[in-house]
């Protein structure tokens, strides 16, 4: 068993519990993934309180409708996240279509985050996971790390990495998908 | 003629991270659909979802509002009990339709400043209710199926909006809202509901608009309308 297939059975269960309508369960899930959910949201809007809007929008449809979980198709802690990410990017977008944001607010780089909150993290278990993800993310090539970072931390589309930094946009998308299988295997990997 | 699945494959990694444009988009969707329940398909798709899910994880959590969990459950409905498990989807759809009032709560506690009254939102007739003093509830009607939404504070920048049961517009188009005065029509953005849903907030300010509408467009968010209203808010009767 992987290190990370304990925490899914937990979630699995909570799930379950979610969908007979146990508030506990839900809590339980509000506490172990809300904290990953802002900073994700956040990094990808820049705004706390929107950020706090999207986790608090993710959150109702978990709540409202739990049986869209498909167990099937990948871990609750994946599927909770992806949410949180297309809310983000729907709303990044949305903005751009209007004006584009100020360049201005330019987002840390991930190694540069300092662990202030590793007190929360370790109350809420996730350190493991996100050792994990560092780990599997630091094993990939620059250029394709960068990529994959332009695109689902900043909300960049292809084109839009290939216009801002030059880069031919099927060079882009030739690292996007050499960086997410690498990602992928690395994951499983890093598990092991 | 169908791709192979490397262009698939790739077309997948970008979609998974949310990076993928609207053209790349339309081709992937038509692949997709040409593929049918291609088994390979579905565990490329699957395995980049839950890669690029994962993704997240690597940030530094933020602390959070520890009420947020209570507003939450205070405002919404309780979700469907274990019977309800084996309920086909688009079933469950309609049984949200068919209560569009859960929405107003939800308005309720998403925006976190509102305190709604008692509020009652259908998809064919429009009422305003008051919120707190200061902010407003209105409900779109029109010819699309579904519910939406708006809460805004007169005089004040933003209005968010909530919708449910609303279709989606036609493959390669987004919904566009438009604010009128005047019979001038500026836009507010463009949105794609998911599974039915839209949440959205405007930064723009309401002022004297006294008409909200909502259109069908072309993905690139045309900056005046092309067709016909699908759904409209009047705003001249908010006091
Ligand atoms: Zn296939």
């Amino acid at each position: 068993m992987g290190v990370a297939d304990q925490p899914e059975a937990r979630d699995r269960d909570l799930m379950a519990r979610l969908r007979q309508g146990d508030e506990d369960a839900f809590r339980g899930l509000f506490h172990r993934y809300a904290p990953s959910a802002k900073a994700l949201a956040k990094r990808i809007v820049r705004q706390s309180h929107l950020a706090e809007e999207i986790v608090q929008e993710a959150f109702m449809a978990v709540w409202r409708d739990p049986g869209a979980y498909d167990g099937e198709r990948g871990s609750v802690r994946s599927w909770f996240m992806g949410m949180v990410h297309h809310r983000a990017v729907d709303l990044v977008r949305r903005e751009e279509a209007h004006h584009r944001r100020a360049e201005a607010a330019i987002p840390e780089a991930l190694e540069e985050q300092t662990d202030h909150a590793d007190d929360v993290v370790r109350q809420l278990g996730l350190p493991e996971e996100r050792r994990i993800v560092r780990a599997a993310l630091d094993e990939l090539p620059p250029e394709q790390r960068q990529v994959l970072e332009q695109m689902y931390f900043d909300g960049l589309s292809q084109s839009q990495i290939a216009e801002r930094t030059g880069i031919p946009l099927g060079t882009v998308k030739s690292r996007t998908l050499l960086g997410m299988r690498r990602m992928r295997s690395g994951l499983q990997e890093v598990e092991r | 003629m169908t791709l192979d699945h490397y262009r698939i494959e790739e077309l997948m990694a970008a979609e998974a991270l949310g990076g993928l444009d609207d053209g790349d988009r339309a081709f992937l969707d038509r692949e997709r659909a040409a593929h049918g329940a291609c088994t390979t398909c579905g565990s490329i798709e699957a395995g980049f979802a839950e890669t690029a899910g994962r993704l997240g994880f690597a940030l530094t959590p933020e602390p959070i509002d520890d009420d947020m969990v209570d507003r939450i459950i205070a405002a919404t409905a309780r979700p469907p009990v274990a019977a309800d498990l084996e309920t086909p989807r688009d079933e469950l759809s309609a049984r949200r339709s068919r209560r569009p009032w859960a929405w107003a709560a939800v308005a309720a506690a998403a925006a976190a400043v509102m305190v709604l009254a008692v509020v009652t939102l259908t998809p064919r007739t429009t009422q305003v209710t008051e919120a707190t003093s200061s902010q407003r509830v209105v409900a779109f009607t029109g010819t699309s199926e579904g519910t939406l939404a708006m809460a805004f504070t007169p005089g004040e920048t933003g209005a968010v909006f909530w919708g449910s049961g609303l279709p989606d517009p036609s493959p390669g188009d987004v919904y566009e809202i438009w604010m009128i005065e005047d019979g001038a029509a500026v836009s507010g953005g463009c949105v794609t509901p998911v599974d039915g849903v839209i949440a959205l907030h405007v930064d723009a300010n309401i002022g004297t608009t006294d008409t909200m509408a909502v259109t069908s467009e072309a993905a690139d968010c045309p900056t005046a309308p092309t067709n016909e209203p699908l759904l409209l808010a009047d705003l001249t009767t908010i006091v």
